[in-house]
């Protein structure tokens, strides 16, 4: 007479997830002065708006973003990054007879395999969740992102055109508006 | 047009084959008749219904050839290059540029007869004894080391593979061979036939802007316009995220390589085409880049970074905007006592002729449209 047999397997899996998205992009800035005071403009001006200087680059960092600008080039990243820790726990019965069909190893290690394949399925599905959330985040805050850097842009654009304006002659009048951006200089030469 | 080719003798009998203007047929055996039919439907003097059998089905290699079928061969390849190279543009009254100063007429008025002579080496001569040996599937596959074949060799290579690139079975067998995959013509004239892999570094357009090479791209200056015009019209009935991406890279890396070969050897009058194609697809100022991503299917990538390589990457030859600026800038800064002033004087009057200031605009302002922090609020609205 065959007796049946349970086998109880227990897997777990723990693991670190991140997961990123990127956006690379260059400024656009006129060569109003030569590239090195257009750099240090550009620096001034990023600073002001909490940048610090990480050896050639200016830095800003919050809440998981990170917006990196080579001044000298102009080249921009912005980085989202998200990351988790998930601890993964399985349990599975299955059941075995002593007389025909696979022996308790064997069932074992199916069953083992099994849980593996599965909690590594749900960790899968843990990665994709935080890779939607980073993506999510970076396409959240690119337009803030473009709309401060326009307006850095624009405000080292006209410092260097009223240094530049200074070096041609005499500037005899100066009107700007900073709602429109408009910049009128006026010099006797 | 001469061209010479070497080969080697042997005798052969059996069938006949005539040269033009010869007064009594050559003998020739099957197997050299059926080389010679090949080689006629490469230079579409064959209907593709008697050639693509004979590509299709394996032949046993005799010893050698006979004297006869060599210099049939060799009188092939110089008519056929010739007339292909003419029908393709060599007809047309045209200018570019010898020495730095523009040229008009057609191709065979504005170079000397001995400079358009074209050398072939034995290797093409195995390269059609191979095709006509091999069965459909060419395995083993035939390929040369590139040092080691002439520019009429690779002409010929270029036109093979325009004869057959419809017959998938037998391009995709030929494409296995470095000698086509790695051939610079044959890559800037088909490049979604190779997307999908990497461009070795290897792959140089600099003897194709230099001697005959140049006269080579000279022709086909119409026919590179063609394609890459029918090219980035298709591109927006494109659906596959990744398919669209590898294209555009391969676009990309190819224009790159071609138009600094162009630059180098003072060559901008090759790189016209791509004028033309911008005069061509860019006829309205409204276009927006889903004329060339609008086909994709679904979200894309789960990432932001890889759907915008994909848009990127879709709008290369757009991309290629802002190096035709740069040198509109420098032709115009070019000085009566400058060694290129007559050739810069030649691009910016085929920049004005090809309205390359309206559609090079354009270029650049659809690509601006896929850049997420590119701000339109820019310094230009600036007054001095």
């Amino acid at each position: 007479m065959s007796r049946a047999y349970r086998i109880t397997v227990k897997e777990s899996l723990r693991k670190d997830l991140s997961a990123s998205d990127e956006v690379c992009s260059c400024l656009e800035i006129l060569e109003i002065l030569p590239p090195e005071q257009m750099a240090e403009l550009l620096r001034d001006e990023l600073e002001k708006r909490g940048f610090e200087a990480e050896a050639e680059m200016l830095v800003r960092r919050d809440n998981g973003l990170t917006v990196t600008v080579d001044p000298r080039t102009g080249d921009i990243s912005v980085k989202a990054e998200t990351s988790d820790s998930v601890d993964l726990k399985a349990e599975r019965d299955d059941w075995g007879y002593d007389d025909i069909g696979p022996g308790e190893g064997v069932i074992r290690q199916r069953a083992q395999e099994q849980l593996k394949q599965d909690l590594e399925r749900r960790a899968g599905q843990q990665q994709a969740r935080l890779q939607t959330e980073a993506t999510e985040k970076l396409e959240g805050h690119l337009d803030d992102i473009r709309r401060e850097l326009g307006k850095a842009v624009n405000r080292v654009t006209a410092e260097a055109l009223k240094r530049k304006a200074a070096s041609l002659g005499q500037i005899k009048e100066m009107t700007e508006d900073p709602e429109s951006g408009s910049l009128t200089i006026k010099v006797e030469v | 047009m001469v061209s010479r080719l070497w080969g080697r003798r042997s005798c052969g009998k059996g069938i006949f084959a005539v040269l033009d203007g010869q007064k009594s047929p050559l003998p020739v055996s099957r197997f050299e008749a059926n080389l010679l039919r090949i080689v006629r439907f490469f230079f579409r003097q064959v209907p593709a219904e008697e050639a693509l059998p004979l590509l299709r089905s394996s032949q046993t290699r005799p010893k050698c050839l006979s004297a006869a079928a060599v210099h049939l061969v060799g009188d092939a390849l110089a008519k056929g290059c010739v007339l292909y190279l003419v029908r393709a543009g060599g007809w047309r009254r045209d200018r570019f540029l010898r020495d730095g100063e523009p040229k008009d007429g057609r191709l065979w008025e504005r170079s000397p007869i001995d400079e358009l002579a074209l050398g072939f080496s034995p290797h093409s001569l195995e390269f059609l004894i191979w095709l006509t040996v091999t069965k459909g599937e060419m395995t083993p596959v035939w390929q040369v080391p590139a040092e080691e074949l002439t520019i009429g060799d690779r002409l010929l290579l270029f036109i093979a593979y325009e004869a057959i690139r419809e017959e998938r079975d037998i391009a995709t067998a030929l494409r296995r061979s470095s000698s086509f995959s790695e051939h610079p013509l044959i890559l800037l004239l088909n490049p979604n036939d190779f997307c999908g892999s990497s461009l070795p570094d290897s792959v140089s357009f600099a003897e194709w802007t230099i001697g005959q090479g140049s006269l080579i791209v000279e022709a086909l200056q119409r026919l590179l316009e063609v394609r890459w015009l029918e090219s980035e019209r298709s591109k927006g009935q494109v659906g596959d995220w990744d398919q669209l991406r590898q294209q555009g890279e391969m676009e990309w890396t190819l224009l790159d390589r071609f138009a600094q070969a162009a630059s180098g050897s003072c060559r901008w009058d090759l790189f016209r085409f791509l004028l033309g194609v911008l005069g061509k697809l860019l006829v309205s100022p409204n276009m927006s880049p889903t004329f060339w991503t609008g086909g994709l299917q679904g979200g894309g990538p789960p990432r932001l970074a890889d759907r915008l390589e994909t848009q990127r990457s879709a709008l290369s030859v757009l991309r290629q905007a802002d190096r035709l600026r740069q040198w509109e800038r420098r032709a115009r800064t070019s000085g009566f006592l400058d060694e290129d002033y007559a050739a810069s004087k030649f691009w910016l009057s085929e920049w004005e002729r090809m309205v390359g200031t309206q559609s090079t605009t354009r270029a650049v302002q659809i690509v601006q449209m896929v850049e997420p922090l590119h701000n339109s609020a820019t310094p230009d609205g600036m007054t001095l």
